[in-house]
């Protein structure tokens, strides 16, 4: 413990109203000032903004403070904001303790006397941990400036190709023979016309000519293990005899661009595998781009004169009203695409064969993006009719029994015609089917790479971390994240390469210093910590001969500690704590919880 | 932070300090490059500094944009200069040459110590457009709270020259007369991020907008929902009475070809549904309607959130809106087609509407450098697929809403994209050596 005398700065954030309107912060601030050693306290409309951090830096100077608290918001939102603050002070970063009184006080409780009084005692029992802080330093590691990339599609090819141009070196893995993913498949994209293999040559061009790409495909991961900056990852590679061969990649980071799989409509669903002239949106692009220029489009024999297109098959999916399929999540999510692609191919089956009848049932038409819209007119001038639906109501697809114009009969409630059911007898029926996320397998599991309720990849944050994971050094790229387009696939895939570039450019990485330290004169090498260790290799017992006997001890491996605790909880002499938060600090706070507020205040 | 010299050089000039910008500048400097801000108006931060909370997470904005206003501020590689303004961007050989003019502040940057003592000894009030107009300031005053930097700006137009703000100033910080300076920047790159505009409140005439006095922007209904706005609560601004029934009117500047607007502005019905959902907590009986032709909820858990928006009783109208008058009681008249009822024809009352405003891009640069600005009005960009950020001259690169409407998630991810271009685009010219300029030699040369 440091002898120093201790001298703390307490600041209680208004957050602009979030707290302050239901926390007396004048009150929690009074309180506060009132314990020992609290040489500041006070109160500050935002203290995230620059003001209120440049109160903490030159209260720093001006009271000789050691020891900071700030009660806010959570922080995981800032308390490395913080934490730079303390530095630009002249302190440790790590000589900062964070209170939540926003998440967990101001937006959960109704009465402004139970907030303002769990504030007071949050703020209290941090101000009797921070005064067991310690100055701490990251961890430095070194790091490998390698960076693997998980999937060859455009999301994939981008990233990797941005990742080289800086002048880093990478690996692109693909689970397929060939690059470029479901676009290689288009015959044109949106909103630009293009080709799709034309798309993918230009990229794969540039990968091949760049500097420092390795490219292995028909490869898939099997295993990964280590941590960020070193990432040791198992895959294995068929080769043209069947073979498989298994290759170990050392990465510093891991770009996942693992891509979507078109939603797969169960069996009956809107007709599908009951006829065979209702098909999914990618097979009928297929259909397509392979059907021969002529007067008429057949399909299995028969000649198309009318097709119906129906969106939001597997988005925009409603508990209550859709069923999810068997071990999946319901689809709630829009698939982003399904619209703008939908129309663009009502206008080229038009285009190719002027003679096709074209009905369009749709919930909301979302042509968002930027020559979008475009599309939708396109669509309308060709004629194509559109009927909406309801989620409630969705088109049937039935047999025609008559011999009257198509094979089948789509049945709908038009809202747009006051609600009327009206049937249009069609040849074809092609379901705008959403996107799903492509299996992400071995890596997932053994990175322990988190999903949201939806399956897609999860990032920390939409806004402050939107291409980062939860496992530091692991970013994603593409549709695996969610649904989008080309375009914004290829803008996250380069916003993934850059916070990569950022993280491996300089050889090392830091680490937070909340791991395990063992004291050795306690330490009786039990063992029982490591049989509770969850992470390989953070902890090891090493044998030692002193004096002619042999002494066991625990060592910490602080790259690949998580600092859990697990085994804090299990040492029977403790003499193991983790940095940062040892057993005295949560002694502290509980104290200070648990005693009577005049003993508090009176020391 | 905004001093000057005459000329310099830098990595990259950022043109824009919003969100955009700042995130781009925030990527180059963590890779080590040498980053410029030219912000036009008096603090960063940008269109998102002044909203309440952000969708689909609710986040409060101040959140989630001051610590990167400030960790802009701090960085040891970005520079900020304020009330700045691109007056040309040239290539000059590898790099360009940009001027920029420094509009006087009339307050010295290098002595002004943010106390605000010169605002309290002003008489002058002046409408606060930080406010949406609801709430004055003084004619020398900080931007806003958590305004960056933390600078006092004098407004000549408004200041009575009565010398109190200079009496009252302890460190004689107050220059009155300033004048503009222009400056000189060499830069290897330049990043565009000047955002956008919302189009005019009086555009659509039916709409009558700017007559209308509870007839609102959505950025003025953004302040008045923030925890730290005008009133600190919601009330109309006619009469200041707390609305019961409150109106949003969708596509009101956008899909419009009579406004010259054709396209999606992809951010206003999610804005709607959010302020929608922040009104039926500030105003729990109030009731809430979202006239609109499609309800675009696209992104990550947006579709989500207007589900949720539903369920909690937000009534969702679909119809174009034709025409808005004023009613009784300065209440507003709607009339629209109702798709749902037989396409009938009906008019409703509402005690406060909303007007969902859409994009139009804030800066038309063509004759400042040589990119190509397309019929939209947004900067072009001639390979969006797979390269979004590229304009048509090599080095200069587009980021955000100059780009065309997006929402902060998208700006966000672009932003990056823009600051991984640039650096790889730093990177060839590093090796390759003169391969640009091979290419634009003659063209921009002066």
């Amino acid at each position: 413990m440091n002898s120093e005398e201790i001298r703390i700065g307490v600041y209680i954030c208004h957050c602009g109203g979030n707290i302050s309107d239901k926390v007396d912060v004048e009150k929690v601030a009074e309180d506060a000032g009132k314990l020992p050693d609290v040489k500041v306290s006070q109160t500050y409309a935002f203290m995230c903004a620059d003001p209120g951090q440049e109160l903490i830096a030159e209260d720093i100077e001006k009271h000789g403070l050691n020891r900071i608290v700030v009660a806010s918001c959570s922080p995981s939102l800032h308390e490395t904001t913080f934490r730079s603050a303390v530095v630009r002070g002249g302190l440790n970063p790590f000589l900062y303790e964070h209170v939540n009184i926003r998440e967990q006080v101001s937006w959960v409780h109704v009465s402004t006397g139970e907030a303002t009084g769990k504030a007071t005692t949050l703020v209290q029992a941090a101000i009797g941990r921070v005064r067991h802080h310690e100055p701490l330093s990251l961890i430095k590691v070194g790091a490998t400036s390698r960076a693997l990339v998980v999937g060859g599609g455009v999301a994939g090819l981008r990233a990797a190709l941005d990742f080289a141009n800086y002048g880093l070196p990478v690996t692109i893995i693909e689970k397929s023979l060939r690059l470029g993913g479901q676009v290689a498949d288009l015959d044109t994209v949106f909103p630009t016309g293009e080709s799709g293999a034309d798309l993918v040559r230009t990229l794969v061009e540039e990968v091949s000519a760049a500097e420092g790409i390795t490219v292995l495909t028909d490869t898939r991961v099997a295993g990964a293990t280590g941590y960020v900056g070193n990432f040791n990852v198992v895959v294995e590679q068929k080769s043209s005899n069947g073979s498989t061969e298994e290759l170990k990649i050392k990465a510093g980071a891991v770009i996942v661009a693992t891509g979507s799989r078109p939603y797969e409509p169960v069996k009956g669903e809107f007709g599908f595998e009951r006829f065979p002239e209702v098909v999914t949106l990618p097979d009928f692009l297929q259909i397509l781009k392979k059907a021969p220029d002529g007067d008429e489009l057949i399909v299995n024999g028969k000649t198309i004169r009318r097709a119906a297109f129906i969106h939001c098959v597997g988005s925009r999916q409603i508990e209550g009203i859709h069923e999810p399929k068997p071990g999946r999540p319901l689809n709630e999510n829009c698939s982003r695409v399904c619209c703008t692609a939908t129309l663009k191919a009502e206008s080229d089956l038009i285009e190719k064969f002027p003679g096709v009848f074209v009905y369009d049932f749709y919930r909301d038409i979302r042509t968002y993006g930027r020559g979008h819209e475009e599309i939708y007119e396109r669509a309308s001038s060709d004629g194509v009719v559109f009927l909406r639906y309801e989620p409630a109501t969705p088109p049937m697809v039935t047999e025609a029994l008559s011999n009257g114009a198509g094979s089948m009969l789509v049945t709908v409630k038009d809202s747009l015609t006051a609600g009327m059911e009206i049937e249009v007898a069609v040849d074809l029926v092609v379901l705008a089917v959403g996107m799903e996320p492509a299996d992400v397998g071995a890596l997932a599991e053994s990175l322990k790479l988190p999903a949201g309720a939806d399956g897609f990849l999860q990032e920390v944050h939409p806004k402050l971390r939107p291409v980062e994971m939860a496992v530091a050094g692991v970013v994603l790229a593409g549709t695996c994240q969610s649904p989008r387009d080309i375009e914004e696939s290829c803008a996250s895939a380069s916003a993934a390469a850059v916070k990569v570039a950022g993280l491996l450019t300089r050889g090392y990485v830091e680490l937070e210093p909340y791991v395990a330290r063992v004291n050795a004169d306690r330490c009786e090498g039990t063992g029982i910590c490591l049989s509770q260790c969850e992470y390989d290799g953070a902890l090891e017992i090493v044998e030692t001969e002193v004096d002619g006997k042999v002494i066991r001890k625990a060592v910490v491996n602080e790259a690949l500690c998580t600092g859990c605790g697990a085994c804090v909880a299990v040492c029977p002499t403790r003499a193991i704590d983790i940095n940062g938060w040892t057993l005295d600090q949560f002694e502290a706070m509980v104290d200070v919880m648990c005693a009577d507020p005049m003993e508090v205040a009176g020391g | 932070m905004n001093a000057a010299a005459s000329t310099e050089a830098v990595d990259t000039l950022v043109i824009g300090g919003g969100i955009a910008g700042l995130q781009t500048a925030l990527d180059l400097a963590d890779l080590g490059l040498q980053v410029t801000i030219v912000e036009k108006d008096a603090s960063i931060g940008g269109k998102m500094i002044g909203l309440s909370k952000v969708f689909p997470t609710l986040d409060c904005a101040s959140c989630i944009t001051t610590p990167k206003m400030a960790a802009a501020a701090h960085h040891e590689n970005i520079r900020i200069l304020t009330l700045a303004e691109v007056e040309s961007v040239m290539r000059q050989d590898e790099d360009f040459s940009v001027r920029i003019t420094l509009q006087p502040r009339y307050v010295d940057e290098d002595l002004c110590i943010g106390c605000r003592l010169c605002e309290y000894a002003c008489d002058a009030d002046v409408a606060d457009e930080f406010e949406g107009g609801l709430s004055a300031h003084r004619a020398i005053y900080i931007p806003f709270t958590n305004a960056i930097p933390q600078l006092a700006v004098l407004d000549p137009m408004e200041c009575n020259l009565c010398g109190q703000c200079a009496v009252a100033c302890p460190t004689d910080a107050v220059v009155f007369d300033q004048k503009p300076r222009e400056i000189e920047i060499t830069a290897r790159s330049v990043v565009v991020a000047t955002g956008f505009e919302t189009t005019p409140m009086g555009a659509k005439e039916e709409y009558r907008g700017n007559e209308i006095a509870n007839v609102i922007s959505p950025l003025t209904m953004e302040r008045l929902l923030a925890p730290h706005g005008p009133y600190g609560r919601v009330l109309r601004p006619a009469d200041g009475k707390v609305p019961d029934s409150v109106a949003f009117v969708q596509c009101a500047g956008s899909r419009d070809k009579s406004l010259g607007v054709p396209y999606c502005s992809r951010v206003c019905c999610m804005y709607a549904i959010k302020q929608a959902m922040l009104l039926s907590g500030a105003l729990p009986f109030a009731d809430i309607t979202i006239y609109y032709m499609d309800i675009r909820a696209f992104g990550k858990g947006y579709e989500t959130f207007f589900q949720n928006a539903s369920a909690m009783g937000i009534e969702f109208v679909k119809g174009k809106v034709a025409r808005i008058d004023e009613a009784e009681d300065r209440n507003v008249e709607v009339r629209f087609e109702h798709i749902d009822e037989l396409g009938q024809v009906e008019e409703r009352t509402h005690d406060l509407v909303v007007l969902s405003l859409g994009m139009l891009p804030a800066a038309d640069l063509r004759d400042r450098m040589p990119i190509g600005v397309s019929s939209d009005g947004f900067v072009t960009v001639p390979k969006p697929t797979i390269e979004p950020c590229r304009t048509n001259e090599p080095g200069i690169f587009v980021a955000g809403t100059a780009a065309g409407p997006k929402d902060i998630v998208d700006t966000i991810a672009e932003a990056g994209a823009a600051a991984m271009a640039v650096s790889g685009y730093l990177k060839s010219m590093e090796t390759a050596g003169c391969a640009v300029c091979a290419v634009s030699a003659g063209t921009e040369t002066r």
